[in-house]
């Protein structure tokens, strides 16, 4: 119990004394999530919209692919991805290991499903009668995809929301391919994995509670945006 | 000049014919009614004039040339309004605006989408930036109308406007469809079960009964159950206990039609006499077809409604207003098996 009070004590003075480490995670967190939730959207929304809208061959084979890959385990992409980007790797050359921008593809590809398969049940939840509304008002195929979007703007806040907890809260992947090296690729998480594994408990309860109050910020960010979108 | 004709359409849901039509043709700036039971391809038809679903076979010439429904261009000059209009999750504004902005024509917007809010019956200041959710059943009708409206189509396709509203709604949405007409000379093609609304104002009316074009004419339709009671023929029992007789049922029919002009009006019970159906009821309503010196009547009897017309000079030596007690009378054979 002492730890808690300890921790939850500790974590308002990380946040209010500016404890240099603890901001430099911080920043690392939002950033490295923040690029990874917004290329999972740019790519998963119009994926997600194709999948939803349209019928081709083997379409449901596709959806239980997403769907699979769902519950794929951070670790398992960490380690593609680590695989991917290693000096050996196919990637190797692009020099992403050890980075932010190759913590930022491996969170994208954990993102990504989330944001397809949750965009492709909003498009194919909406209401029948919409694309053939649009069509008989005149719109061409890139304002359907676009207005059809806006229709399901709440279920893709949603989706953009589940994405963003995933992404903030994975280890796996910011450790094995960011490395967890410190003022560099030192995730909250990774901080928190590190902290607790030194025995520091409070200081890992501490890191923890900061996660949460930035995903509480974000979260109160983005249903204010649902509230003022409705 | 025909602005549509079809020849040899066949539209094909799996195996079952949705609308089968050797050939029709469709006037520049005329207005069709369709009539026909649910389920007899009103609505399909619709579409496929509309340009939103393929026929499986047959052709459609749209201005005197083959149309492909994939060129979005059709799509510019032809709108149809949907039985049961979506609204966008936007404003009212935002909803009759959309196929302005579709159609890259957003000179003028406000006042426009004003101009067609006011046909429908709508204060724009009132209602054009309230939202989607805050719009009675008729109002959200209307505003669908007027989405369609601003766009002055050439072609207003209308899928059963007036149902399910209310009467203040059923009168504005009625006035202002015969507008686009009357301001820019718009072809308009109603499907719709008030046959009376169409004899008003249609240039003809086409009956579709399990997708094919039946009668071009108001009818009024005859279901089962029907009851063999003699050799003869069968027989509908209507409210009442009144028999109607009807010719020999061929087999693969379900429906009896009878066409308007088939039928006789009496202010009194006329002679009965072997081969004739008589049926007494009462006149609802009188209205002058649409460019013509003939009557519309609309008659209730036996729990049916009877769709009826008659020359002006007639109907006025029969000395009958709305409310009169009357006699139907018609020939067992003027009924036709579909």
């Amino acid at each position: 119990m002492n730890y808690l009070l300890q921790g939850f004590n500790n974590a308002l003075e990380l946040l209010f004394s500016g404890d240099p480490a603890t901001v430099s995670a911080i920043s690392t967190t939002v950033k490295v999530s923040s690029l990874s939730v917004a290329a999972s959207i740019i790519l998963g929304v119009p994926c997600g919209f194709l999948l939803g809208h349209c019928r081709f061959p083997f379409r449901s084979v596709v959806v239980t692919l997403v769907e699979t890959l769902l519950a794929f385990p951070t670790v398992v992409i960490g380690l593609l991805v680590y695989a991917l980007l290693s000096r050996h790797g196919p990637l190797g050359e692009w020099g992403l290991l050890f980075t932010l921008p190759g913590v930022a593809v491996g969170q994208t590809l954990l993102g990504l499903p989330i944001v397809i398969a949750l965009t492709a049940a909003a498009v194919e939840g909406l209401d029948s009668r919409l694309a053939p509304t649009l069509l008989t008002l005149g719109a061409g195929r890139a304002r359907l995809l676009w207005t059809t979007v806006h229709e399901a703007r709440t279920a893709l806040l949603a989706a953009g929301v589940t994405a963003y907890g995933r992404i903030v809260s994975e280890v796996g992947i910011s450790m094995m391919v960011g490395g967890n090296i410190k003022w560099h690729t030192r995730t909250l998480t990774t901080a928190i994995a590190l902290e607790t594994g030194k025995g520091e408990f409070a200081q890992g309860i501490a890191l923890g509670i900061v996660l949460l109050t930035i995903a509480l910020a974000v979260n109160v960010s983005l249903s204010f945006l649902k509230r003022k979108s409705v | 000049m025909d602005l549509y004709e079809i020849l040899r359409l066949e539209h094909r849901y799996r195996a079952s014919i949705a609308v089968a039509i050797d050939r029709l043709a469709i006037a520049q700036g005329s207005i069709t009614g369709l009539v026909g039971p649910n389920g007899s391809g009103k609505s399909t038809l619709l579409r496929i004039l509309g340009f939103l679903e393929e026929c499986t076979r047959g052709e459609i010439r749209f201005e005197g040339r083959a149309a492909d429904p994939k060129d979005p261009s059709l799509r510019k000059k032809v709108t149809l309004l949907f039985q049961e209009p979506y609204l966008l999750k936007r404003s009212v504004f935002e909803n009759v605006s959309y196929g302005l902005r579709a159609r890259g024509e957003t000179g003028r917007m406000r006042e426009r989408v004003g101009e067609a809010l006011k046909w429908v019956g709508l204060s724009p200041e009132k209602f054009a930036g309230r939202p989607w959710y805050a719009l009675s059943g008729g109002e959200a009708r209307r505003v669908a109308l007027a989405a369609r409206l601003v766009l002055k189509p050439r072609v207003l396709l209308l899928d059963e406007p007036t149902s399910g509203v209310d009467a203040p709604s059923v009168s504005l949405i009625k006035t202002a469809s015969v507008r686009a007409r009357e301001e820019w000379g718009a072809t308009l093609i109603i499907a719709t079960h008030d046959r009376f609304w169409l004899q008003a104002v249609a240039d003809r009316t086409l009956t579709l009964v399990e997708g094919r074009l039946t009668c071009s004419g108001p009818g009024t339709f005859i279901h089962g159950p029907f009851e063999l009671k003699s050799a003869e023929g069968p027989v509908k029992v209507l409210e009442g206990g009144t028999e109607i007789r009807l010719p020999a049922q061929p087999s693969g029919t379900s429906q009896a039609v009878l066409e308007a002009a088939d039928m006789h009006i009496h202010p009194a019970p006329p002679e009965s006499r072997p081969g004739q159906n008589v049926l007494e009821c009462t006149l609802l309503h009188v209205a002058l077809e649409n460019d013509s010196a003939k009557l519309a009547l609309g008659l209730s009897g036996g729990g049916l409604q009877w769709v009826a017309e008659m020359e002006t000079a007639q109907f006025g030596r029969l000395c009958l207003s709305p409310g009169s007690r009357c006699w139907l009378a018609f020939e067992v054979s003027s009924l036709r098996w579909q």
